[in-house]
């Protein structure tokens, strides 16, 4: 009797050590494996994903650096930033005036993305002394960020990806205001999307990173090989549609951008893109300010002739619109690579920069380097999104900004160092990042086709629009106009109807 | 009480022992509280251990943030420990002893409080204080204004949805689950190897619920039409010659799917409790009806159930406030965003998403609210069974 208690408590305790050690791993703050990682936001394997908007980038596979650079990757003084000048600067003893100092960064990413972060961050550390630590919050970044920020121990520098989340935080006098110390011209001539982390005389965020939105991926060979050329307006794209049509195949791979809780990204890019291509910068910013609401004739022509077009012609999408809001995001390009992309099933996706080989069916599976490469003359290429209206040269970013809730030098010169194009650089070589920092050298681009091709639609735009889902309320922006257009798309546009649907997100707009 | 009667004896210097013992005690879990105070207390008190043992250089290493981090956050955990688990039963000792010093007839009053009262103040702290912050909290906007707007929009379609989806969740999977387990309990009662199958269908609440959802999403996986199907619903309907169907994002099935998760979790339970207690209705009962000529389906459900009534009610409430609260595996399959919103879910979205606290906090209390009269049925269903034992 007394054998067998024995044995109960021991087999209970065991099992209830087995069950408490898996913890989740917790990522090193020096490099750590690469790794190819599913997205975060979307697989129903990994737990609960983070609620932030899908525009936030998923782990890509770290390229090797184009050759050893020579230089290290910091600015050299004067940097044209105080603090960033001081901690460059030797002491009259020799030393680092803040070495052994640390400065905390929360961030989201987590695998590639982080490693390419912290060896962004390496030569920083190096030449100044200070110890960045950064902690990699995949799954649930912005309910521990909101906790820590509220229970009053935030973090010394954290990432989001929607500047309305930085300005929500900013009313609530949680944020440190970056005109105190930094230059405020040069930061906004440095930075086209500083508007958006501005309020007034205030800068409440520094962008950080930014992806292009206004691209489309396609098979180069397959285009070729049946004499399809590449459109560079909306008539021309609806032509080929329609040419792919008649040859039997079907255009395009659309997917709403699920699954769980970021269903309907894709669908609200969609909407945004043809709004900054056919209304412009200024009807852009009067809807995201709800001057203009969303069942203006001009919004509903959008969803009606637009988005619409696409994704209810018979034939448009592969499998039908019945699939837009089921279909995972990971998977939704994989007909294109039919019979090793000879015979595609579907021809073009709408998706931004951080997609990536790592996606193609053959290394999302095994994980080892595609076979399909990328480029002007291989197997995938991307095109820029056509002109809806040509006067109207836009192009649709989303990006990940920083922003500062603890006041102190080593701190200071963190930020600054983060909104010089070398807080970027080792990501950049590493063919996954474009900088938000427009004096970026345009050469440390040339390795990757990818970057070249959406720095190239970036620069050439007259304008740039920031996601709307991370401007707008988050009620709306990341809530009703998701949640939403799902129902919109699930129905065919019937039911509900695009009337309902907006007048919807209307009514959820919050009360000023 | 032995603290009594040791110091009524009038031994010299060991009537001391223990408030001596209890001040040491005191001094000590103050120490260890300004240690777990200081964000790097750890590393402060290794310092000052290895200060007094000489060893200069590893103190002024932990000081600047480096040297012997782990030996630093053992010394915590053990400093949390003994404050947390010494400091409480000297607190209790202590503060035990102190009482015992009084009259009888106050000490007997005042001790039970003694011993309740620390948990009454941590429950009061961190349970009541929140709860009235939180229904306070429901009536100011976003901003900070008095509002009554956090009430009223629960008047609108979308959250009446969002209820309704509650009162679906409510009705159908307690019903399902408490009438399963019923069922399951009555016929496995002449099972032979009844150990096994019971173990069969109590092994899922093991499970964690985004453990089940993950699970059943691949159960519910749905491909396109052309493609094969790698969920075992869809290739089920589709071998049959059916067209695919979209579990998830189909609204209405979607809440029945996500339902079915709750009750293949809960039935199990449901089976256990109801199962021990069909095994306590008397046999001589049971003998006298199958006497009287009944049936065994009547058996079971004129003479049986309404004997382990007791027993139902509190299955059912335990699972129906299980239920209410339900976030779990709507927010891991579908988030909510394709009709089969819950109170939870949206609560978890105005909070951390929208950043609307009074919204998430109006959404908290109505839930509350809905769980009070589960918890009366619960509790005076409790209090009969006192009386009847």
């Amino acid at each position: 009797m007394r054998n067998r208690r024995w044995w109960g408590m021991a087999v209970v305790t065991v099992a209830v050590a087995m069950a408490c050690s898996s913890t989740p791993a917790t990522p090193a703050p020096t490099a750590v494996p690469p790794a190819s990682q599913a997205i975060k936001t979307t697989t129903p394997v990994t737990p609960p994903p983070a609620v932030a908007t899908a525009t936030v980038a998923p782990a890509t596979a770290v390229a090797p650096t184009t050759g050893p650079s020579a230089a290290p990757a910091v600015p050299t003084v004067p940097t044209g930033y105080t603090e960033l000048d001081t901690a460059l600067t030797p002491g009259s003893d020799g030393t680092m005036p803040y070495a052994g100092k640390t400065v905390d960064i929360q961030v989201q990413w987590t695998g590639g993305e982080l490693t390419n972060f912290t060896n962004s961050l390496a030569d920083f550390e190096k030449a100044t002394g200070i110890t960045v630590n950064v902690d990699s919050v995949p799954s649930s970044h912005e309910t521990v960020l909101k906790s820590r920020i509220e229970g009053g121990s935030p973090p010394d520098i954290a990432q989001l990806a929607q500047p309305n989340g930085i300005l929500a935080y900013a009313a609530e006098n949680k944020v440190i205001d970056l005109a105190t110390f930094m230059p405020v011209d040069k930061l906004k001539a440095e930075h086209p999307s500083l508007a958006f982390l501005t309020e007034g005389s205030n800068i409440w965020g520094l962008p950080y990173k930014q992806d292009v939105k206004s691209l489309i991926w396609y098979p180069v060979k397959a285009f070729a090989a049946k004499g399809y050329t590449v459109p560079t307006t909306w008539a021309d794209l609806i032509k080929l549609s329609d040419q792919i049509v008649a040859d039997g195949s079907a255009p395009w791979c659309v997917s709403a951008g699920g699954p769980g809780d970021a269903t309907g990204w894709q669908l609200t890019d969609w909407v945004e893109e043809v709004v900054l291509k056919s209304g412009g910068l200024d009807l852009y910013n009067q809807w995201i300010n709800h001057t203009v609401k969303f069942d203006d004739p001009r919004i509903k022509n959008i969803l009606d002739n637009y988005l619409g077009k696409i994704l209810f012609t018979p034939g448009y999408v592969y499998n039908g619109y019945q699939s837009v809001v089921a279909q995972d995001q990971k998977t939704t390009m994989d007909p294109m690579f039919n019979q090793d992309l000879s015979a595609p099933q579907c021809w073009m996706q709408k998706i931004p920069t951080w997609y990536g080989p790592d996606f193609f069916p053959d290394q999302r599976v095994s994980g080892q380097p595609s076979k399909y490469t990328i480029g002007a003359d291989g197997d995938i290429g991307i095109m820029p999104f056509p002109a809806v209206d040509p006067t109207q040269n836009n192009v649709e970013v989303s990006g990940d900004s920083m922003f500062m809730m603890v006041d102190k030098p080593e701190i200071r010169a963190t930020m600054e160092f983060l909104a010089t194009p070398q807080g970027l650089e080792a990501w950049i070589l590493a063919g996954s990042a474009i900088s938000s920092n427009n004096t970026t050298p345009q050469d440390w681009y040339a390795g990757s086709y990818k970057l070249q091709v959406a720095s190239q639609v970036f620069n050439g735009a007259s304008g740039a629009g920031f996601d709307a889902s991370d401007i707008m309320p988050p009620a709306v922006g990341t809530g009703s106009f998701w949640s939403d257009m799902d129902s919109w798309v699930n129905g065919g546009g019937q039911n509900p109807t695009t009337d309902a649907t907006l007048q919807l997100i209307d009514t959820s707009w919050p009360a000023q | 009480m032995a603290v009594a009667a040791r110091s009524e004896t009038p031994q010299p210097l060991s009537r001391f022992i223990l408030p001596i013992a209890g001040l040491i005690g005191f001094v000590l879990c103050i120490g260890g509280i300004a240690v777990l105070v200081d964000p790097h207390g750890g590393e402060h008190l290794l310092a000052w251990i290895y200060d007094l043992l000489g060893n200069n250089s590893g103190a002024l290493a932990l000081r600047n943030g480096q040297g012997d981090q782990l030996f630093s956050k053992i010394l915590l955990a053990l400093v949390a420990l003994g404050v947390g688990v010494g400091g409480i039963w000297l607190l209790f000792i202590g503060v035990g002893w102190l009482v015992s010093q009084l009259r009888p007839q106050l000490r007997d009053r005042i001790l039970p409080w003694v011993f309740v009262g620390p948990a009454l103040v941590l429950l009061t702290v961190f349970l009541v204080y929140p709860a009235v912050g939180t229904v306070f909290r429901s009536f100011f906007d976003a901003k900070g204004v008095f509002t009554l707007a956090n009430y009223s929009t629960l008047a609108t379609p979308e959250f009446i949805g969002i209820l309704g989806n509650n009162l679906i969740w409510l009705v159908v999977a307690t019903g399902g689950s408490v009438l399963l387990g019923l069922v399951i309990a009555g016929l496995f009662d002449r099972v032979r190897r009844e150990a096994l199958a019971k173990t069969f269908v109590f092994l899922p609440l093991a499970i964690s619920l985004v453990g089940a959802s993950v699970i059943w999403s691949f159960m519910y996986t749905w491909q396109p039409a052309s493609k094969p199907q790698i969920g075992l619903l869809n290739a089920v309907i589709t071998g049959l010659g059916g067209q695919p169907l979209s579990f998830l994002t189909q609204n209405p099935i979607n809440i029945y799917a996500e339902i079915l998760i709750m009750v293949w979790l809960q039935t199990g339970f449901a089976m256990v409790v109801l199962s021990a207690a069909i095994k306590g209705v008397s046999t001589e009962i049971i003998e006298a009806a199958r006497l009287d000529g009944a049936t065994e389906r009547q058996l079971f459900f004129r003479v049986i159930v309404p004997m382990i009534r007791g027993s139902i009610i509190t299955v059912a409430t335990t699972i129906a406030i299980a239920v209410l609260k339900i976030f779990d595996i709507v927010y891991a399959l579908t988030g909510g965003r394709f009709g089969d919103d819950v109170v939870a879910v949206r609560m978890f979205h105005e909070m951390f998403q929208f950043f609307d606290d009074g919204r998430a906090s109006s959404l908290a209390t109505v839930l509350f609210i809905a769980v009070l009269p589960v918890m009366y049925i619960n509790l005076r269903n409790f209090r009969r069974q006192q009386v009847e034992a």
